[in-house]
């Protein structure tokens, strides 16, 4: 054969390869039990009008492919852009506004207001995904997602390119010396997270030294004194209170004493974006990459 | 038999004996007055049959043991009008008449017809009828008296206790209320134990007369017996002039006694 | 005269329930056809011969999500507003309310413990409700050993409940700064919510509900006779203080279970009461009965109100009780005085 025909054919080989493959992967497969917070919840046909209350489940149902059988998201679901927002809530759901957009499948990062009950009895399944605790817990919700929604292989791809690129972002940044120390601001009253949240484990991928550590028999969220930051003196300060409460680089270095911090001195107060550092969808990449910029910024 | 009678009865308070070894009786129908300086103890006495502190020794009540009897059943033998009642102003007067009744009634009990009529009757009596639907707080002095007496009287006892029922009073009022109670123990057999301050209608109402200073029980009798210059004098701290102005005894505060 | 005013006021109440349970049925998010839901209510009588119009799940709105809503509205309103008019008569005091004894404050420990360290569902379960009536039951048996204690009576029993209200909210205060990630379920939590899952969460309160105010509607005219002072009530015959126990502890476990299932929703207990005496006097055999049935009104209506004023979002309950309620009450307070008893 000539040249030319081998490559054809192996190219059409390859086409249907690659065509068949993801059509394999993208069988659908229900009915489909799932186990989320809320127990082992039963899903009997790929869900075609969703309602997402929690705004990292809208990004992670967007992410893996799901995002056009999404018909409502919550108020505060502000990423992708283009997901239909509503104003259904988060703080008071209501089981009948949710109700009123006929969903087959319900996605909650919260069960105030006896809202699982409520759907168990209108016979909507619900999935309870809190607050994840660590990037392990992220990645099992957005499995579950995956099969709840009849996308098992795209959000096993995600996991996969999640892991790649945080262990990229991790090899970049140098190890060996000194210990880099941060402080994470919550809030402008100097609420911090300990290394036992979410955000805090993040930090420490990086082999950073959390100065909110030192409360001891810390809560997971204490409340500093402006004090200890000062003497703690720490070489980093990560603002995750940027949208919601105007803080900057420069309001925190005009805060009293502040200006002698060795982050305010070589300029490493970093703003966050809020939404980034507090939900725990597909970004959590974007945050770590960030903090990866930082820190190797800081070595240099 | 004796309405009532008290044995050895003493009450302390605060570690001090307001009342020691009080011993007396009255007859069904009898007047009986308790004088004595403040702080003497009439008011304990009063109390101390009502059952309203605790005593040391006996009270009987038409010969039982007052410790025997409920508080329903005391209460049904006995009613008490204080010397500052409580009113409250905006209960009808109809309503606050029928509280006499709640002795008679089972804990959770309503009024019955009878309970009703009775109430009623105790209103028609002291010319209260008018003002049945008026609240407590719009009434007079006098009004609100006779309204705490139809109360008692509701009440149907067999003795009245009376704690100084005329201080509050002017001088056409205390008539009226001590004219009032005197007719209601004619009409209706009621003994009467009244703790009393004026000493002029305790000897124009009184049938016997009990002295008590210092907690303890001095003199008991007649009221010429009782109410005499040197005793009132003594206990009193007071000097007081007894006159006798064609039979009825008057007291009046005066010079020194004189030795006659 | 008194009896006829008596008898008014009873009917306006009797009819405003009637209205506001209509309304509570009518409305909501989902957005039913009035009609509709009343053909559907209609059907479920007997022997009337109307289909219901609604779809499966609409049905279920209505009766598995709205009615049962509507029910725990008026029970919990009921409740409170019987056990501020117990409490206001048994400590003759007119700034009782139903927590006078501490209940919110360990209501809102209990809660908050299980929201801080409960499972993350546990706002489904019976815990949540379970920790919040241990809560309330415990800050009163807590109040009445240490008012025993004091001696003084009613008085020192108020004085004991406010110093137990302020060590319990010390504690729920520490708690919940320590897990400040749940503070915004524990403040939800706290400012009150009528929503229900259906039928199962009204039977939670009925019982002790039913009991509660049964006992205090059979102790009425013993609180009309403590109006005259616990000296002048005993003289009369009545034993003072097993009324005030009795009273007391039906109050208290009426008002766990309501708290218990509804949050703290405030301001019902202590205005219904004073808006009846104004309107027919302070006589506890009406003033019991009578805010029995406006607190259930009351608060059905300001549910539907907390439904719509801002819908599809919900307003808070205790906010609109509040915020509804005080000019209710000075427009009650200003028309009880043109019309001077």
């Amino acid at each position: 054969m000539s040249r030319p025909s081998v490559a054809a054919a192996l190219v059409a080989v390859a086409a249907v390869l690659t065509g068949a493959a993801p059509a394999a992967a993208q069988r659908p497969s229900f009915p489909v039990t799932v186990r989320a917070a809320n127990g082992a919840v039963t899903i009997p046909r790929r869900p075609a009008r969703i309602v997402v209350l929690s705004a990292s489940a809208t990004e992670t149902l967007f992410a893996i492919g799901a995002g056009r059988q999404v018909v409502a998201v919550d108020d505060k679901s502000n990423f992708p852009a283009g997901a239909p927002r509503t104003e259904l809530s988060t703080f008071r759901p209501s089981a009948e506004a949710v109700a009123r957009h006929r969903p087959d499948l319900v996605v909650t990062s919260t069960a105030a207001n006896r809202l699982l009950p409520a759907l168990r009895r209108l016979r909507i399944p619900v999935l309870l995904e809190p607050a994840a605790t660590h990037i392990g817990g992220a990645y099992e919700q957005m499995r579950q997602l995956g099969a709840a929604t009849g996308h098992r292989a795209a959000a096993a791809r995600l996991v996969a390119r999640m892991r790649r690129r945080i262990a990229a972002a991790v090899r970049t940044v140098p190890r060996g010396g000194r210990r880099l120390t941060f402080f994470h601001e919550l809030t402008p009253d100097l609420y911090s997270v300990t290394s036992r949240t979410f955000i805090g484990r993040v930090y420490a991928l990086f082999g950073l030294r959390n100065i909110a550590d030192a409360a001891r028999k810390a809560d997971a969220f204490p409340q500093l004194s402006g004090e200890y930051v000062l003497a703690a003196n720490p070489d980093l300060v990560f603002l995750a209170d940027v949208k919601c409460c105007g803080q900057t680089a420069r309001t925190v270095a005009a805060r009293p004493g502040w200006s002698a911090i060795a982050a305010v001195r070589n300029r490493r107060v970093v703003a966050l974006d809020d939404d980034v550092a507090s939900r725990w969808g597909p970004r959590i990449v974007d945050f770590l990459r960030r903090i990866a910029a930082v820190v190797r910024a800081a070595r240099s | 038999m004796t309405a009532l009678e008290l044995r050895a009865v003493g009450v302390t308070a605060g570690g001090r004996a307001v009342l020691a070894d009080v011993s007396l009786a009255v007859a069904p129908g009898e007047w009986a007055a308790l004088v004595g300086p403040n702080g003497a103890g009439k008011t304990t006495t009063l109390r101390a049959i009502a059952g309203l502190v605790s005593h040391a020794g006996t009270v009987l009540i038409g010969g039982t043991d007052a410790a025997a009897l409920g508080r329903r059943a005391r209460a049904r033998r006995v009613a008490v009008v204080p010397q500052v009642p409580v009113t409250p102003p905006d209960m009808s007067v109809a309503d606050y008449v029928r509280l006499g009744r709640t002795p008679h009634l089972a804990p959770l009990a309503r009024e019955g017809a009878a309970d009703r009529a009775a109430a009623a009757q105790a209103l028609g009596r002291l010319d209260l009828a008018g003002l049945a639907g008026r609240p407590m707080g719009t009434l007079s002095g006098g009004e609100r008296q006779r309204a705490v007496l139809a109360r008692a009287l509701a009440q149907e006892p067999r003795g009245v206790l009376l704690d100084e029922p005329t201080s509050a009073l002017d001088l056409a009022r205390q008539q009226q209320a001590l004219e009032l109670v005197d007719g209601l123990r004619g009409s209706d057999g009621l003994t009467v134990v009244a703790a009393m301050h004026d000493l002029t209608s305790v000897a124009l109402h009184a049938d016997r007369v009990h002295l008590l200073s210092g907690g303890r029980l001095v003199a008991s009798g007649a009221p010429r017996e009782v109410l005499r210059e040197d005793l009132l004098g003594a206990h009193y701290g007071a000097a007081v002039r007894v006159l006798d102005d064609g039979g009825e005894l008057v007291v009046v505060p005066g010079r020194a006694a004189v030795a006659s | 005269m008194g009896a006829r005013r008596v008898a008014i006021a009873a009917v306006l109440a009797t009819a405003f329930l009637g209205a506001a349970a209509t309304a509570g049925v009518l409305v909501g998010p989902a957005g039913l056809p009035a009609r509709g839901v009343l053909e559907a209510l209609g059907a479920r009588l007997p022997l009337v011969p109307l289909d219901s119009p609604l779809s499966a799940t609409q049905e279920t709105i209505v009766f598995d999500l709205r009615l049962p809503r509507v029910a725990l509205g008026a029970l919990v309103g009921a409740m409170l507003a019987v056990a501020g008019g117990a409490y206001q008569g048994v400590f003759d005091n007119p700034l009782a309310d139903p927590y006078l004894l501490g209940i919110a404050a360990g209501a809102g420990l209990g809660a908050t413990l299980v929201i801080a360290y409960g499972p993350a569902d546990a706002a489904s379960t019976l815990l949540l409700p379970a920790a919040a009536f241990a809560g309330a039951a415990g800050s009163v048996g807590m109040t009445c050993a240490v008012g025993r204690a004091g001696g003084r009576g009613a008085t020192g029993l108020i004085l004991a409940g406010v110093t137990v209200a302020a060590f319990l909210t010390a504690a729920q205060t520490f708690v919940q700064q320590r897990n400040a990630d749940t503070i915004r379920d524990v403040y939800g939590w706290l400012l009150g919510q009528l929503d229900t899952s259906g039928w199962p969460d009204v039977w939670l309160v009925v019982p002790y509900a039913a009991v509660a105010a049964a006992l205090i509607l059979a102790h009425a005219r013993p609180l009309d006779v403590l109006r005259v002072g616990d000296e002048e009530a005993a003289a009369l015959g009545v034993d003072v203080t097993r009324v005030r126990l009795v009273v007391v502890v039906a109050a208290t476990i009426g008002t766990a279970a309501a708290v218990a299932v509804s949050g703290l929703i405030g301001f019902v207990g202590i205005i219904v009461p004073h808006a009846i005496r104004l309107l027919v006097g302070g006589s506890y055999r009406v003033l019991i009965p009578l805010s029995l049935v406006a607190g259930a009104g009351f608060l059905v209506i300001a549910d539907v109100l907390a439904r719509t004023l801002l819908a599809p979002a919900e307003l808070p309950i205790g906010v609109v009780t509040a915020f509804c309620g005080g000019p209710f009450f000075a427009v009650v307070l200003r028309t009880s005085r043109l019309v001077s008893a």
